[in-house]
């Protein structure tokens, strides 16, 4: 029934604008007949895409996305409280998830759904499920330095032998997960010393992608990013045309963290059996092969290969610690603000 | 009333349909400064203080106010330097020249600073994002101050030109830089590529990494805030030097100046000024396009994307002309200290960046109005909230062509003050609407932050398509929705070039 009064509204809106007819091929295609879900995406939408394309091929029914980044969609999420459009929220990143499900914003998944995947990732309290993971890593310009001359831990990238040497994203949830991760393993104070090295010698960048570019582009000599930007660019230029490479750190060091993009069902959907229909696709056979085909990311269902060249999921050798130990983050923010960063 | 009477008082009392309609705008105005004022109070006395106090808050307030600043000085010195040369000077191909010189205000500053980021590291830094959003915002000087320029009196050396031309030309300059300064304060895309921190670039960092985020709102509060001086200024100026315009057919068309050695130096500076802002990205795009495996990707969704980006773009225009007009209107016919205020909101708000806009919007709309929530509608309001204050200076300089006799003579002939405004005004400011519309064609055609949260589900504009590819990383799968982008905005940008034009050959 709301569709009915939404598109009443809509067609209200536009008409009211005079403009009914230049509106309507846009914003009227989303309400064909047939079952259809919202699904608020913070994840590459080229993942999300191909992931829906398989879906709704084999089931028929329709995902509607509205793309933005995890965080904001979040906050969107929970302005929009009860009331929100949306069914399913996936994320880039797992804090937001455990954010909303702090707020008891999140439906509980089945437990076939979460039996798909190792019990690391997934929500002990069942509201949410890993979709895809990525390792952290450096990458660096091959011109301009060599793997021998890095630190024995990402510690070390916070001194003054670094300095303008380093880049760092403090807007991205992956290094909040690091920071979390520092402070389990080597306690607060590490951690906070880590970011003021950081503030002190490393250069900011606005995004993990921004990062990437100014490596390859033999603007700076290292950034600490994920795995999978350095495909994105690969993909795009050729791997030959590679000036970086990404060095991977294992030995359970906090350079080694593996982070996760999660997905849960939203309490407030009225779609509950759709909605829960989805992110059990996201985790089958079929789910995982799309995403992992998508996107440099490794799987988080066993017995997927992906067609990129990753380096083996069994090598990397990550410290524990998984994503309900990081939780929201909160805790890494207040040593972001502390430390000057936000 | 007498036509003398009219003429000399401007004291007449508010129709009442101007007065409701003004309302309108002022309260959708007032939407985001209480969603603000609510969310800021979250953190309580003490946490505002120390919010406030903190070593970071001067950080940002001294980058903000340097970005501002620089950036208004340069489009003033560029600005001004450009129109006297096209209006003033027997630069050759000045009819040329004065169309190419507004050709930049087509290109959105994330394109342009994505192409710049990536010439060389040096660029990303404040003195390089002054550069760089200067070299793309000047157009918002340049024409207002041409428009003047045309229609003023006075020749001769530098001396004349700065105390009889450049002062004639006062009220356009300082309007342009208003705009140029609050828009600088709501500045993200670009300033997150070029690497320089403001308050919305840390207003959009604390939406990243927190939920519920009473600093944001605390940031926007100060933002707000460092708008409000700006806005007043502006006003001051306005009232002091009045223009007083003696009608059409009084200002004559003068000789222009001869530059003689300068012809080169001139004519080099312009091919120079248009290569950095239009030619260095476009260069980049064609790059992009070169090297890119992803080039053709998406090319299917070029269709949903321009037809998304007109579908919002064409009617939201209409709708915030129509608000910004009663705003205009009041504050030119009926000045006073409540018109006034009215007039000034909109420059407040419109230093808010678009998150903020966006988020107050979903919390209100969600409680109190949901069945707008996430319709064309909501996301047209959110337009009005962004980009009042330029439909509305693009209003206010027609409406001050048109003689309040010529109303008065209507009214004296038997018709209501609507059926005046509609007979009378209403065709005499139509290069003023013209311009305006097309100002906010161009506007909304590159908004990104509020047209991800608010548009109805499944539409996607040229912006998001770009912003959605480069986030992939499938740069060449974004340059065709950038060049279009650039390409489809060169039409309003010419439209609003002659409308500007035209307002002051009529004389």
């Amino acid at each position: 029934m709301p569709h009915l009064d939404r598109r009443g509204f809509l067609k209200a809106g536009a008409w009211a604008a005079g403009s009914a007819a230049l509106a309507r091929p846009a914003i009227g295609g989303a309400w064909a007949a047939g079952e259809t879900l919202t699904l608020y995406n913070g994840q590459h939408e080229k993942t999300t895409r191909a992931l829906i394309d398989v879906f709704s091929g084999a089931t028929g029914i329709r995902v509607n996305v509205r793309q933005g980044s995890s965080s904001q969609l979040a906050n969107q999420l929970i302005e929009e409280g009860d009331a929100s459009p949306a069914d399913v929220f996936y994320s880039e990143e797992s804090p937001p998830l455990v954010a909303l499900a702090n707020r008891s914003m999140l439906a509980t998944l089945d437990d076939d759904t979460l039996k798909q995947v190792p019990p690391i990732y997934a929500a002990k309290d069942r509201t949410w499920v890993c979709a895809s993971l990525r390792s952290r890593v450096v990458a660096y310009n091959k011109a301009m330095v060599s793997e021998g001359e890095f630190p024995a831990s990402v510690l070390g990238f916070a001194a003054e032998a670094w300095k303008d040497r380093v880049a760092y994203v403090p807007t991205s949830g992956a290094l909040l997960e690091q920071i979390m991760a520092i402070e389990l393993l080597d306690g607060r104070d590490a951690a906070l010393e880590w970011l003021k090295g950081l503030k002190a010698h490393g250069r900011l960048y606005p995004t993990n992608g921004a990062a990437m570019k100014a490596v390859e582009d033999g603007e700076i000599a290292t950034a600490l990013i994920n795995n999978y930007y350095w495909f994105s660019i690969a993909q795009e230029v050729g791997d030959a045309n590679m000036k970086s490479a990404l060095f991977y750190y294992g030995h359970k060091d906090p350079g080694a963290l593996i982070s996760a993009t999660a997905a849960g069902v939203l309490k407030s959907s009225r779609k509950q059996d759709l909605a829960r229909r989805f992110v059990a696709f996201m985790v089958s056979e079929g789910g995982q092969q799309a995403i992992v085909d998508s996107m440099a990311e490794y799987p988080v269902r066993p017995g997927i290969e992906s067609t990129f060249a990753l380096k083996p999921f069994d090598e990397l050798d990550p410290p524990a610690i998984g994503p309900a130990d990081i939780g929201d983050a909160a805790d890494a923010l207040v040593l972001i603000r502390e430390a000057g960063l936000a | 009333m007498t036509l003398a009477l009219a003429g000399a008082g401007q004291r007449r009392p508010q129709p009442v349909w101007l007065v409701a309609a003004a309302l309108v705008p002022v309260a959708l105005m007032c939407l985001p400064l209480v969603y603000v004022a609510l969310r800021s109070w979250q953190a309580g006395p003490s946490g505002i203080v120390a919010e406030l106090l903190r070593e970071r808050t001067l950080m940002l307030l001294l980058n903000t106010v340097a970005l501002a600043l620089g950036v208004t000085l340069g489009a003033c010195l560029i600005g001004v330097a450009v129109a006297w040369c096209v209006e003033r000077s027997d630069l050759p191909g000045r009819r040329w020249w004065r169309i190419a010189a507004s050709l930049p205000l087509a290109m959105p500053a994330f394109v342009a600073s994505y192409a710049w980021s990536s010439v060389h590291v040096a660029v990303q830094s404040l003195p390089g994002a002054i550069f760089v959003l200067t070299i793309v915002v000047y157009p918002l000087v340049f024409l207002p101050v041409a428009a003047a320029l045309r229609g003023s009196l006075g020749k001769g050396p530098w001396e004349t030109f700065v105390t009889v031309v450049l002062p004639q030309a006062w009220p356009a300059l300082g309007a342009g830089a208003l705009l140029v300064l609050t828009h600088m304060m709501a500045e993200f895309g670009a300033l997150s590529l070029l690497r320089v921190q403001t308050f919305t670039t840390a207003i959009f960092q604390s939406y990243e990494l927190q939920f519920d985020s009473a600093s944001a709102a605390l940031q926007s509060a100060v933002l707000m805030a460092l708008c409000l001086p700006a806005a007043w200024g502006e006003m001051r100026l306005r009232q002091r030097l009045h223009v007083a315009r003696a009608g059409r057919g009084s200002a004559r068309r003068l000789p222009p100046r001869p530059l003689g050695r300068m012809r080169l130096p001139a004519l080099a500076g312009f091919a120079l000024l248009l290569t950095l802002s239009l030619g260095v990205p476009f260069a980049m795009l064609a790059w992009w396009l070169a090297v890119g495996t992803s080039r053709g990707a998406g090319i299917a969704d070029l269709g949903p994307a321009i037809a998304g980006s007109l579908g919002l773009a064409l009617p939201g225009a209409v709708i915030v002309v129509a608000l910004a007009l009663p705003l205009a209107f009041a504050a030119v016919r009926h000045p006073g200290p409540l018109s006034r205020i009215a007039d000034r909101l909109p420059y407040i708000v419109h230093g808010l960046p678009g998150l903020v806009v966006a988020l107050a919007l979903v919390f209100l709309s969600i409680r109190y109005a949901r069945p707008l929530y996430q319709t064309a509608f909501l996301l047209f309001v959110a337009y009005a909230m962004l980009f009042l204050p330029l439909a509305q200076s693009a209003l206010r300089a027609s409406i001050e062509l048109v003689p309040p006799r010529l109303e008065e003579l209507a009214r004296g002939l038997g018709r209501n003050p609507f059926g005046a405004f509609a007979a009378v005004t209403a065709p005499n400011i139509m290069p003023g609407v013209g311009a305006a519309l097309a100002l906010m064609v161009l506007e909304i055609m590159r908004e990104l932050t509020a047209t991800l949260m608010l548009a109805p589900i499944g539409v996607t504009t040229l912006a998001t398509e770009v912003w959605s590819h480069g986030n992939d990383g499938q740069f060449a799968a974004a340059a065709p929705f950038a060049a279009l982008l650039v390409l489809v905005s060169a039409l309003p940008v010419y439209v609003f070039t002659r409308r500007s034009s035209e307002l002051y050959d009529l004389q």
